[in-house]
């Protein structure tokens, strides 16, 4: 037989149509071996294909390489795309221009972040509130300071009487969490009283966020949270290089004494520039409760300070006896992806704490308790005022410590003759004898030159 | 809130001693304590002085 062509004209189509009767209709192609511009490839048996290199099946599979397709796209062996490749209503893309996967949350239960590091993306210090080297407990607090949990700050200005604690409870995962337990109320708050949780990041650590540039970068803060109240409450993060630039969000308790995770997306800020030093570069807040200086105000995008809108959704703690508020697992991280919190070594997260305040006490115990056995520094007289020692910090801190020098027997400002542990006299840390390194001079009020003296002191370099 | 009161060193130590807890508090103005020092000075206060 002569061979048959199907040519339409230049603007038509070339068209095969079936008979005007139901049945199989079917299309009978050679049944050679064809060549490799071939779609279809059939057996010797026509109407019948039962081996082709691409097939569309009566549910609208395609299959390559296979005749029995179980998905839309069926492929059987290896396939290239030389393109971008997108997959999913999630966009995940797989491009292989520029070689570059996006859009994957987790492979194989591993998370990613959607920008920044895999390592170290938590920004945020002690987190999970396991290190507390000041105390592990504080009662009767009416005033502001570091008080357990190192780096998280409890600011108080006439707003109840609180128990602060590092407590044995977390989320699945989380052994400790920073709590905040009202002893007497303030049912009434009244201008600028307020209570609030203040963690304030080092402008070092913040400088991948890329403030003040076009290529600024979002990012999420998250971070579990427990109450007896349910409500809305806000967080506030602030800007001190750029006259405290705000942004605040909304986040909601729904359950009582249950542990929630909350997520607060950051926009990018293209205005402000953090300055790439030791000062504080992003202040981030949680406000428990205060009065009409903090409340009235608005979330939303960055814009110039604004007290009112600190606090624009009040939990309002601190009315009752029953009230309390506890965190943990806080992560402040590039990208607009909570991921699972970053769990860091025990020793990491200390090291990175004693940047800001570190000991020579032990970590159990709590600077001020009588103790000569611990690593208590040793020192000589060389002059009648002036203890000569050698106190290299276990990393450097910040900028200048403030110090307190303790004697043996617990008492700030003191000092003790070694072997008779007991306290004596006034003690203080000359700074042109000091640096962010250590220090190798004690003031004192009276020692014998030549007689050797023990001290415990603190160093605090907090922002 | 507890009152705070300060001392004066000898002005080439560049320290100042906060006698609520004889913190020896570096005259840095990176330092929160220096700074705190210094806002209690601006409210009108004035430290002991250094000892002769």
């Amino acid at each position: 037989m002569a061979g048959l062509n199907l040519r339409g004209d230049t603007s038509g189509s070339v068209e095969i149509v079936s008979p005007a009767v139901a049945g199989d209709n079917t299309i009978t192609l050679p049944n050679d071996n064809g060549s490799a511009n071939q779609f279809f490839k059939n057996s010797t048996t026509a109407g019948i294909v039962t081996h082709s290199s691409m097939i569309e099946d009566a549910s609208g599979n395609i299959g390559i390489g296979t005749t029995t397709p179980t998905e839309t796209l069926h492929v059987v062996g290896d396939a290239r795309v030389t393109g971008i490749l997108t997959v999913g209503t999630a966009s995940v893309t797989l491009n292989g221009n520029d070689g570059t996967i996006s859009g994957i949350n987790t492979v194989n239960s591993v998370s990613f972040p959607s920008a920044g590091a895999l390592s170290n993306r938590n920004i945020i210090i002690n987190g999970a509130m396991r290190v507390a080297q000041r105390n592990t407990s504080a009662t009767s607090v009416t005033t502001e300071g570091y008080i357990t949990c190192d780096r998280f700050y409890f600011n108080v200005n006439a707003l109840g009487t609180w128990t602060v604690t590092q407590e044995s409870d977390g989320p699945d995962g989380f052994s400790k969490s920073f709590k905040l337990d009202c002893t007497t109320t303030d049912t009434s708050p009244v201008t600028s009283d307020a209570c609030l949780i203040i963690y304030r990041v080092e402008g070092h650590d913040v400088q991948q966020l890329k403030y003040g540039t076009s290529s600024a970068e979002q990012s999420v803060l998250s971070f579990y949270v427990k109450s007896n109240k349910t409500g809305n409450a806000s967080v506030a993060i602030k800007q001190p290089d750029n006259s405290n630039r705000l942004y605040s969000a909304q986040y909601t308790i729904n359950a009582t004494n249950t542990w929630e995770r909350k997520t607060i997306i950051i926009p990018a800020d293209t205005s402000g520039v953090i300055n790439d030093d030791t000062g504080n570069g992003l202040q981030i807040e949680w406000p428990l409760n205060s009065g009409s200086d903090y409340t009235g105000g608005s979330h939303g995008g960055w814009k110039a300070a604004d007290n009112t809108s600190r606090n624009a959704s009040n939990l309002g703690l601190g009315g009752s006896t029953d009230d309390y508020y506890q965190i943990t697992g806080v992560q402040l991280e590039v990208g607009s992806q909570a991921t699972p919190f970053e769990q860091r070594s025990f020793g990491d997260e200390l090291l990175k704490c004693q940047r800001y305040y570190q000991k020579s006490y032990d970590y159990p115990t709590s600077p001020g308790a009588a103790n000569h056995e611990e690593n208590s520094m040793m020192a000589i007289a060389t002059g009648s005022t002036r203890l000569t020692a050698f106190v290299q910090y276990r990393v450097e801190m910040r900028n200048d410590p403030t110090e307190v020098i303790y004697g043996t027997s617990g008492n700030s400002g003191k000092y003790a003759a070694r072997n008779s542990y007991t306290d004596v006299g006034d003690a203080s840390v000359p700074n042109n004898h000091a640096a962010s390194t250590g220090f190798h001079q004690v003031n004192v009020t009276s020692a014998t030159t030549g007689d050797h003296y023990q001290f415990h002191y603190t160093a605090d370099a907090e922002l | 809130m507890e009152q705070l009161n300060y001392k004066l060193c000898p002005e080439q130590n560049k320290t100042v001693i906060r006698l609520n807890d004889y913190a020896s508090i570096p005259m840095n103005e990176l330092n929160r304590d220096y700074q705190e020092y210094l806002e209690w000075v601006a409210e009108g206060n004035t430290p002991e002085p250094a000892d002769s």
